[in-house]
This record gives structure tokens, sequence and C-alpha cells, in this order.
């Protein structure tokens, strides 16, 4: 079969990258990449995400940009003004330099460019992909593709949130962008890690973006990805976790803007008494198509997972949530926990959830739930019957409906910004303003 | 709030079959029959449920089409119902929920927003008479409530919104002495001139706490007997037999 115009010109790129530290594990992805090509809906994971009109196209690099060019619109304010020091800027993946190194206590920061120089065997850790699964593979196109990126190693416990500002800038149409990030947290660090996709100018170039994390024994970390691109976004993000003894990481995925958002999680927990939850928001809202995908692998005893997933679709869109925990054999006393549900606002927007488990071990404790529906008949009465418009009550039984995820939110800053860009999103925002 | 020849069904099934009834500023009603009567039925078509299809008739109240108006219309437009089982919502707050009620009440009166100090001072106060915890205020509407803290949360959201016309349906049951009593001193707070009160209710006990000033015997969708306060005594002395019997004798 003939690779198709994006390969091609993924290709291209390839070939047009010099040498440099990293070329013998960046040509064994790019061939797997070629091997695999780009997903269709056979694949297993990519059932409900068609990427034919993205296939189709051939792609070049998006601009390095320098500071002053840099204007992003439509980005939240997560942090209050007082957290506001520690916000890193990338730019198509870029770094932009100089950064507030030195400003924040426990945290080195470097360029991934910089650390090849330095330490290249830091990077090389963090360029294997963590399993052979499917969705690995734009991933893989990543390791192969990336010029530069950040490094984050935290040495201590953080006191204020990081941001990492992500905007994807073009004046042209079909570039791509290879963002990658790197978070390691030392043992018994901590830090709360923020890390926000937003857009400038008239096109958007398609983001191959992939964060990889390391939590050390006893380390812990929030993180949080917020996408709150434009409607002709597309966001191919993959977040890799590793963790040791006793980490504990607490991520949030949300979906809020994008007109396609695949956003993938893979976490393995490694050693004893490691523990991630999982809170995924995903709006779906006009056209967008959002495709989340968590595989957790409990590799360790005593290891925990929960998984939260709530995603609202109206008008045309749809909202795809897949997750899978897998327990490998003798992980004992593994515990885990996966609640998906979906609420459909519109009568053609479609949501589709499937939770899966795998194990392989005897003495675990999983469940798993799935429901998608629409607004509570009874629930929608009851607020009627007490004289609010019907979109008020809507909008505050999603808000509801909701409750879970944003209320495990530690950034108080974060969940309030959140909150006002998904009031946007839902009918009768005004009235809704009026509650915040 | 006239009732002209009312029939409803619901599912299919026919359960209102032709209801006549009155209610006058400054009265209050009691609607009182066996299970399955259509005491419920006949709340929930006043307040607007939609799965409940009006075959028939004709409600006015205050001089409009009650039953050409949305559930929302007629709550603004002054008439409340107290439900018999109160929705847990979770995640919406109580005080939300109160709120916005009232702005949307006062919005259709053509009145300014609700000042959040001025608010806050109403709804302690009304909470007091209802013997309501502070706790009522930061938890989401009716999530977890017993019976009995629901029911005081219906008379309450009532107390706040000054109804014209509030009909409760089955309020009393399953109220121990002490919380009928609150909820009797909520309802008869409200007795006005200017308000009327429709009581639904399968036992007589709560009309001795709230006087009523009629009482209707409603069965197989139909008022069978009115009377007095009186009547509710000789129902409580001698079952709704005696009603069914007599009509048919």
């Amino acid at each position: 079969m003939n690779p198709s115009p994006a390969v091609r010109s993924f290709t291209a790129q390839w070939q047009a990258r010099g040498a440099d530290a990293l070329s013998a594990v960046r040509d064994e992805a790019m061939q797997r990449f070629i091997k695999l090509g780009v997903p269709t809906t056979h694949d297993e994971t990519w059932r409900y995400t068609n990427l034919r009109s993205l296939t189709a196209q051939s792609y070049v690099d998006a601009p390095r940009m320098s500071r002053p060019q840099i204007e992003p619109h439509g980005s939240l304010s997560l942090l209050s003004k007082t957290d506001r020091a520690a916000a890193l800027l990338v730019v198509n993946g870029y770094p932009i330099v100089p950064m507030p190194d030195g400003l924040i206590d426990g945290v080195e920061i470097n360029t991934l460019q910089e650390l090849s120089r330095i330490d290249p065997k830091v990077l090389l850790r963090f360029l294997q992909p963590l399993s052979d699964a499917d969705q690995q593979r734009w991933n893989l196109l990543n390791t192969a593709l990336f010029v530069d990126g950040l490094h984050l190693k935290i040495t201590h416990s953080v006191a204020v949130p990081l941001l990492i500002l992500h905007v994807s800038a073009s004046e042209h149409d079909h570039n791509i962008a290879f963002p990658r990030i790197i978070i390691e947290v030392a043992a018994g660090a901590g830090a709360t890690i923020i890390e926000h996709h937003v857009a400038q100018g008239p096109h958007t170039p398609l983001n191959n973006s992939t964060t990889h994390i390391a939590l050390e024994r006893g380390a812990h970390l929030e993180h949080y990805r917020v996408f709150a691109t434009g409607a002709a976004a597309t966001h191919l993000d993959s977040l890799n976790i590793r963790q040791e003894q006793d980490s504990r990481c607490k991520q949030f995925t949300i979906a809020l803007g994008g007109g396609l958002v695949r956003a993938s999680l893979e976490a393995r927990l490694e050693k004893r008494g490691a523990s991630l939850d999982s809170y995924s928001l995903l709006v779906g809202h006009e056209h967008r198509h959002v495709d989340c995908v968590n595989i957790v692998t409990h590799a360790a005893p005593g290891t925990h997972s929960t998984q939260t997933a709530r995603a609202i679709a109206g008008d045309d869109s749809r909202v795809v949530f897949n997750s899978k925990v897998i327990v490998d054999a003798g992980a004992v006393n593994a515990e885990s926990q996966q609640s998906c549900r979906g609420l459909l606002l519109s009568p053609s927007a479609e949501i589709d959830t499937r939770p899966q488990l795998e194990i392989h071990a005897d003495e675990v404790k999983c469940a798993h739930g799935a429901t998608i529906g629409r607004l509570d008949p009874d629930m929608l009465f009851y607020m009627l019957s007490r004289g609010l418009d019907r979109d008020t009550a809507q909008s505050l039984l999603v808000f509801a409906f909701l409750s879970d995820v944003l209320t495990g939110m530690s950034v108080a800053s974060a969940r309030t910004a959140i909150e006002n860009a998904l009031i946007v999103q839902l009918p009768d925002s005004q009235t809704l303003q009026k509650f915040r | 709030m006239k009732i002209t020849d009312l029939s409803a069904r619901v599912g299919g099934k026919n359960i209102l079959n032709g209801i006549n009834l009155e209610v006058h500023a400054g009265e209050v009603h009691a609607i009182m029959g066996p299970n399955g009567s259509g005491k419920s039925t006949l709340a929930q078509v006043l307040a607007g449920r939609e799965d409940y299809e009006v075959t028939g008739g004709s409600v006015s109240f205050e001089g409009l089409d009650l039953l050409a108006m949305p559930p929302e219309e007629r709550a603004r437009a002054g008439l409340f119902l107290g439900f018999q089982y109160p929705v847990e919502i979770p995640g919406v707050n109580n005080v939300y929920l109160l709120k916005a009620a009232l702005n949307a009440k006062r919005k259709a009166a053509g009145e300014p927003e609700v000042d959040a100090y001025e608010f806050l001072t109403l709804i302690r106060q009304k909470m007091k008479v209802m013997q309501m915890s502070e706790s009522f205020l930061t938890r989401g509407v009716n999530e977890g409530f017993s019976g009995g803290e629901k029911k005081r949360n219906e008379v309450l959201q009532m107390l706040i919104l000054e109804p014209k016309l509030a009909i409760l349906d089955e309020t009393d049951s399953g109220l121990d002495i002490d919380a009928l009593k609150v909820v009797s001193a909520g309802v008869n707070s409200l007795r006005s001139p200017k308000r009327a009160v429709v009581l639904v209710t399968h036992y007589q006990r709560l009309l001795d706490y709230v006087v009523p000033d009629r009482v209707h015997v409603l069965s197989g969708g139909r008022i069978l007997k009115s009377g007095d306060a009186a009547l509710a005594h000789e129902l409580e002395q001698r079952g709704y037999d005696w009603v069914l019997e007599t009509r048919v004798a």
C-alpha cells in the first residue's frame, strides 16, 4: 500500500532532520510509525475517530516564533495573579527562552536541546514508548520528529502551581508541531503542573504533543492538561506516566476546545503503593470530536487507580471515552475503579464509552461502570416548577453532573477558569454567570 | 383558581375524569381520597408535568389559562407545588436553586434581583421557622435528606417564594408528630387573605393543625363529596368506603 500524503510528508521531515545524539532511537521510532501507519477506524482504540481528512494532507513544520510575536487568545486564567510568576511559554513545541529559571524554588528547567547536550541519557530514558499499544504511534512520530521541548525536574516540593502555556500559531495551513514535555518528580518531592493548550492566528498547526511523567518513590504530582483551542484545531496528545513506590498522581484531562481532540493517557504503576487518580472532563460542543483513551497498568502489588470521566455532548458533537485497566500477574491487592458517565444534550450528539478490565492476578478489587443518558426529567421538572428557565435548569444540572470532576481540582483558580469556560458552552450562560 | 371538567391521563390510562373545583384567595382546601384516586395526578397536572396528558377541561388561574402555560411560567405566576417525593439533585446547591427561583419570580414581576445579603437574611429567618440546620445551606438540593427534611425543604421553598396558590401533595406523609407540627406551622404562617392553599392528603391528622375551609373527597378521578372541616373528621371515623357507598346509594 502506498503511504498516504501525510506519511510521505512526515518522512520528508524526517529526512530533512540533522543527525543528533538521539538519532538511533528516533530512527527506530520512525520506522515503527511508518510500519504502523496512521491509525484507521479498524484499529481497536481508534474505532470512533476517523483521521482520513488528516491523512490526505501533507504537513510541514510549524514555525519557530519569538516572544513578541505571541499574543495567544482564548487562554484561560488558570492561575491567579499571585501565581503568575511560574508560567512557561512553549510555542509550536519550542520553549521561549529565557525562561523564568531560578525564580521557582525546587524546579530545574531545561530545554530538551540543552538536555540532549548536558545529559542525553536522561532524555533517552523518556524516548522509549511505555508499551506497544496502538495508541502509542503518535508518540512514536513525536519521538522521531520533535526538535525541542521542556524538561522539568522537581527536586523539592513546589509551593506554587506551574503553568506551561502551549501556543499553537501559524500563518499557513497544514503545519504540524511536536511539543514534548518531560516532568520528573524526585523522591518525596511534589508539584502541581498545568499544561494549557491555546491557539493564535489564522491557522492552527496539527498538534502532535507528548508529555512524559515519571514519579519517583513517594513523589506526588497534580497534573492538568487543558485543551482550549478553536474549532479548527486538531490535537493528538499522548500522556505517559510512570510511577514508583508510594507515588501519587492526580491527573485532569479537560477538553473544552479544539475541533478534534484525541487525548490518550497511558500509565504504569510500577511499584507497590503507587496510586493514580485520573479525571476527565470532556465537553462536546458544536461539531467538536473528543476522543479520550486511558490505559492504566497495575504492574505491582498494592497499587491503586481511579478513573472518573464525565462527558457531555451537545449540538452535533461526539465524545468518546475508552478506558482499560490491566492488572499484571503478581499485582495482588491492586484496586481500581472506573466510572464513566455521559450526558447527551442534543438529539444529534453522540457519546461512546467502554470501560474494560484485563485481570491476570488474584485478590484484586476492580470495579467499573458506565452510563450514558439524558437529563433526568424529574430533576428538570422540579426546577421548572420552581420557576427556573429551562436553559438555566439544564445548565445547572449539567454542572451538577460534572461536579465529581470539578470538585477534585485543588487549584481553585484553575477550577474557576475552567467552570467559566464551560459555562459559555452551555445554554443560558448569562444566568449561570451570576452564580459564580 | 377555577378547575372546570378537568380530565387527564397518564400512560394511556384515564386518571382524572371531570374535576370541578374553585379555590379562592384566603381559602384552605383539603383534597382527600383513597390511594389511586387521582390526588397526586391532579397536583402534577396543575403544576404542568409534561408526561401527564390533559384530555379535556380547563383551569383558569388569576384569569390566566393555566393549562396553556409551561411549568416555569405557572410557578412565576404564583403557583407552587410541594412534591410528595421531592427529587434529590446532587451538585445543585439548595441556596442556588432558591435564589434562582426567587429571582425568576421577581424578574417576571418586573422587580430587581434579590440582594445577596437580604436573601441570606430571609433564608435564615425561614429556616428558623422550619427548624432546619445550618448544614442545609451548603448541601445539594434534597441530597441525602431524610423524608422529613425533604418535606421541610418543600415548605421552606414555599415560604420564600410566597406563592398565591400552594398545592401541597402529601406533605404530611412520613412525618413524625414533631415534624408535622413544624410543617403545619410553616403552612399556617403563609395563610393570608391573599393566598390560597390546597392540601392533598390521605389522612386527617394534618387537618388538626391546618384547619381547612373546604374538604373534598376524590375518588375515581372525580370529586364525590365536598364539605367543611367536619367532613374530614367524619371520613376519619367512617373511612372512604362510606363516601363511596353513600354515592352509590
